[in-house]
């Protein structure tokens, strides 16, 4: 060691205190957050899943309480609590999600959407030469700036990036976020999604045949034996299955399961699945990469009863399970097949 | 030739190195220019192609007042003046500010492999990212959301309790600081992977924000940010003269009048503020404040009163260059894009002082 | 004038330096010597301010040190430390330059009087062939020059040394000496040493401070203060040993 030993000295004074420093530094910045005003603070209440059970849109026209086509301009409270306003007609959608590039198309707006974001089952196929404006890395703001959009549809629970919506609207552009935990909030957006691309009526009736599609098959589904079903997300490292109160769990017991849940987390431990002990294990991930074989082959996953019994069921169609678009009511029937093919029959 | 005379030829030969008048005007310039170079190039690219004529005009138009008719889409001009402008001043404010943190944790700490996360300013602030995910209020503040600002309060408070516990029975201050850096590090990531582990849905929000980007960036943002990480530098440049007395230790800067425990506290303060309001507006973007500052000094030698400047130009354009190269790979995340730069630089570094850091 | 009365140094419970008196007019030179641990390196701290003594008090020219701010500190009493750690490279200039910090602008840093005195200081140690070499690789004798001259630069009327020479040879320790000696007669530096060296102080000093065990026991020329009775007593050797250069 280069540096002889040398003795340390008992502490000759306190340390300053870091707090009053950084008091001293804040105190201006938060005088000058003062000064811009309290204006610009937009205080948001929490999503309310429960409360959107109707179609979550107030004109601001007084007359609209009655009628279900609202007027331009309007005003719209969308699932995150936001108020909205589309001052005209829109003529250039962005859809953030694939539940709404499918809903716009439905209802007949599909020839005013100029982009959306990526979507692997690619559908409606008319949606096929829009520019992708959205991927799972991110939004591309510029080329929403660039094609003029008047409406963006985005995804709420982040799966649009809250900073990429922040910035939409820093730039005047609408941006309406919907999420669904429940098939009614499904509805409901798909009604919201109408009422701001001025096809209210359209929506209305696709809403009303939805409902009358998911009352016929819960009642076709209402009497019959409610096994406890393994809804499998993906094992393919952790094991992932669906959260209680979500719009997956919901599914599950409209088509007549009893789904194992989590509480918050999509994770679930091999322990918990084995002490559920399924009945029935839905496979929702990629058919490609996992079947009945793989799911037998797993290590401890051979005295799951579903397992010995041979129910383990891949699911057609398992995209639209969670999609809550247009097409929910076919991920309910795809599920329905899978657990009482006879119920449809 | 007498032996005199040859000492004197020495020195004189020696001044070229040791000029300390003129070579960081020359380091200056030339990193202004790289600056310039950089904020151009980041202005004129995206992933909407603008013509270099239009985007000129526009910047005349808009910025310098000129009278030039719009030849140009209205939309050319939102996206030029709203999102590339902003970004790219943002890169700058917040590459500048984590170059100076840097240079003064490095000072303070008088440890070469420091940065301005290494007090916990990047646990705080992503345990403060994540919390915030996991907190159903979708409430906005001058454009900013809850996670901007408990990463700047994260990254804060930090700090903070590691200068607390740091002075708890310590021999030797800045060892002291750093490990208790490391520890109170290891305990925010355990918060962090819990939160992780919580955040369902969040966890990409999350991630994104842990690596890092410009991509968000506007003029809302840029002012309440700005300010703060301009000033705190500031405040650390003119500090100078206490990271230049810190250069032989504590004891050593006490004796050439450097009121360290004062200054001290007051240097990490400020660099803590600079840090937490960088990462606050653009996430966790690593390399650059540790990078830019050794680059400087190998230019033009430890003078904390040359080096803090230059080190925040080098910082800004580094950043933009960072986020520019990120941006036409196709939005990549700018850490990415600075770990790929900064990790062989700083290995060649560390070949290079072949001393190490010990006396 | 440096004048330390009654100075009780405590390292937590041990007594550093116990009621230590002492008083340094202009332009003295005094060397303090005793054995490991008698409290040489304490006493330093306590007359450069770095440590608040348990009783008693410390004045420079007349005013408490510890009501002195530091930068006020810097410009009348200069410091060559043990040799510190550089966490950068950094050239001989920059050290040395490091001296005029007290003096320097708060804004512009080192002005043309600034650097002329750190040339002088270059000379004046004789590190001009040195001047651009990286401080970390030279050796330890070259570093200890290197804030002998640091410590020249800051140009302030009292200097204090802790073991100036302990990595020296024998003839750097003798020019460091005459460096010492040098500044004391032609610029009337008040000299304030820490020396091992028993000969060597009573070489180049006219007045040594023995400690022992944290008091004073003796203070006056060199005859006086290493009586080989005292030597037996305090350093536990053979008076025959210690050669006395005068």
């Amino acid at each position: 060691m280069a540096a002889p030993l040398r003795s340390r000295a008992p502490r000759a004074r306190r340390e300053p205190r870091l707090a009053p420093i950084l008091a001293a530094l804040l105190v201006p910045l938060l005088l000058v957050l003062a000064a811009c005003g309290p204006s610009s603070v937009v205080p948001t209440p929490p999503p309310d899943a429960t409360s959107s059970t109707g179609p979550a849109t107030t004109a601001t026209p007084a007359a609209a309480t009655s009628t279900p086509a609202p007027t331009f301009p309007l005003t719209l409270t969308d699932d995150e609590g936001t108020a909205v306003a589309v001052p005209s007609k829109p003529q250039r959608i962005v859809s953030l999600t694939p539940a709404a590039t499918e809903t716009l198309f439905a209802i007949g707006a599909g020839d005013r959407v100029v982009a959306k974001v990526e979507d692997i089952a690619a559908y409606p196929p008319e949606a096929g030469d829009l520019p992708v404006v959205a991927t799972f890395e991110g939004v591309d703001v510029e080329q929403i700036v660039a094609l003029e959009a008047d409406l963006v549809v985005a995804g709420g629970l982040f799966f649009t990036p809250p900073d990429a919506i922040t910035q939409l609207r820093g730039l005047g552009i609408p941006v309406i976020v919907l999420y669904a935990e429940s098939v009614e909030q499904a509805l409901a957006g798909i009604q919201a999604i109408g009422d701001a691309a001025g096809a209210s009526e359209a929506a209305a009736t696709l809403v009303a045949s939805m409902r009358a599609d998911f009352d016929a098959i819960a009642a076709a589904t209402a009497g019959l034996d409610r096994p406890v079903t393994f809804y499998e997300l993906d094992a393919t490292s952790k094991i992932y299955t669906v959260p209680a109160g979500s719009l997956y769990a919901e599914m599950l017991e409209l088509a007549g399961a009893d789904p194992v849940t989590t509480d918050d987390s999509y994770e679930i431990s091999l322990e918990e699945l084995l002490a559920a002990d399924p009945e029935v294990i839905l496979l929702g991930d990629d058919a490609d990469y996992t079947t009945a074989a793989d799911v037998a082959a797993r290590p401890g996953w051979g005295d799951i009863t579903a397992v010995r019994e041979g129910n383990v069921i891949p699911v057609e169609d398992y995209v639209l399970v969670t999609r809550p678009g247009p097409r929910l009511a076919d991920g309910l029937r795809a599920l329905v097949e899978a657990l009482h093919p006879e119920a449809l029959d | 030739m007498s032996p005199g005379s040859a000492i004197l030829a020495t020195r004189a030969g020696s001044a070229g190195r040791s000029g300390l008048a003129r070579r960081p005007v020359a380091v200056a310039v030339a990193g202004l220019a790289l600056l310039a170079v950089a904020l151009v190039a980041g202005i004129a690219a995206g992933s909407v192609t603008i013509p270099p004529g239009d985007t000129l005009g526009i910047l005349g138009r808009r910025l310098l007042g000129l009278d030039i008719a719009p030849t140009w889409a209205a939309t050319s001009e939102t996206i030029v003046i709203d999102l590339r402008l902003p970004r790219v001043l943002t890169a700058m404010v917040v590459g500048g500010g984590l170059a100076v943190a840097g240079a003064a944790f490095q000072g303070i700490l008088r440890n070469p492999l420091a940065d301005p996360y290494v007090l916990g300013t990047a646990s705080g602030a992503a345990l403060g990212a994540a919390v915030a995910v996991l907190i159903p209020v979708r409430a906005l503040v001058l454009e900013f959301g809850l996670l901007h600002g408990l990463a700047f309060l994260g990254a804060l408070g930090a700090v903070f309790v590691v200068y607390r516990l740091s002075r708890v029975g310590a021999s030797s201050p800045m060892t002291s600081l750093l490990l208790t850096g490391y520890a109170v590090s290891s305990l925010l990531a355990a918060g962090l992977a819990m939160a992780m582990y919580l955040s369902g849905a969040g966890l990409r929000q999350i991630f994104s924000y842990l690596l890092g980007g410009f991509d968000a960036s506007s003029w809302g943002r840029l002012a309440v940010a700005a300010p703060l990480i301009a000033l705190a530098s500031l405040g650390i440049i003119l500090r100078a003269r206490a990271l230049n007395g810190m250069l032989l230790g504590e004891e050593a800067a006490s004796h050439l009048g450097v009121d360290v425990r004062r200054e001290r506290a007051i240097l990490l303060a400020l660099a803590s503020l600079a840090t937490a309001a960088a990462v606050a507006v653009s996430g966790l973007i690593g390399f650059v404040g540790l990078v830019a500052p050794h680059v400087v000094r190998l230019m033009v030698g430890p003078n904390a009163r040359v080096v803090l400047p230059l080190a925040a130009i080098l910082g800004a354009s580094l950043m933009v260059g960072a986020d520019l190269a990120a941006r036409l790979l196709g939005e990549i995340p700018v850490g990415v894009v600075t770990a790929v730069i900064g990790a062989p630089f700083f290995l060649a570094l560390l070949r290079r002082a072949r001393t190490g850091y010990e006396l | 004038m440096i004048a330390v009365d009654g100075v009780t140094v405590l390292y937590r419970d041990r007594a550093a330096l116990r009621d230590v008196a002492l008083r340094i007019d202009p332009g003295e030179r005094v060397a303090v010597i005793g054995p490991n641990g008698a409290g040489k390196s304490t006493l330093l701290r306590a007359v450069a301010g770095l440590l608040r003594p348990a009783a008693g008090t410390v004045e420079l020219g007349g005013q408490r040190i510890d009501r002195l701010d530091r930068q006020a500190v810097a410009r009348r009493l200069a410091v060559v430390p043990q040799l510190p750690t550089l966490p950068f490279a950094t050239t001989v200039e920059e050290v040395v330059a490091l001296g005029r910090l007290p003096h320097e602008h708060p804004v512009r840093g080192m002005r043309p009087v600034d650097r002329a005195a750190v040339a002088a200081a270059v000379d004046r140690v004789g590190l001009g062939h040195l001047l651009g070499r990286d401080a970390r690789e030279l050796s330890l004798g070259e570093r200890q020059l290197v804030l002998v001259a640091m410590a020249v630069a800051q140009a302030a009327p009292v200097l204090i040394l802790d073991e100036p020479t302990v990595h020296l040879d024998l003839r750097h320790q003798v020019e460091v000496m005459e460096l010492i000696a040098d500044l004391n007669a032609r610029d009337g530096t008040t000299i304030l040493a820490v020396l091992h060296d028993v000969g060597l102080a009573a070489h180049f000093f006219p007045r040594l401070v023995l400690l022992d065990r944290g008091r004073v026991v003796a203070d006056g020329p060199p005859s006086e203060v290493l009586a080989p009775d005292r030597i037996r007593e305090v350093f536990g050797v053979d008076p025959a040993l210690v050669r006395l250069g005068a």
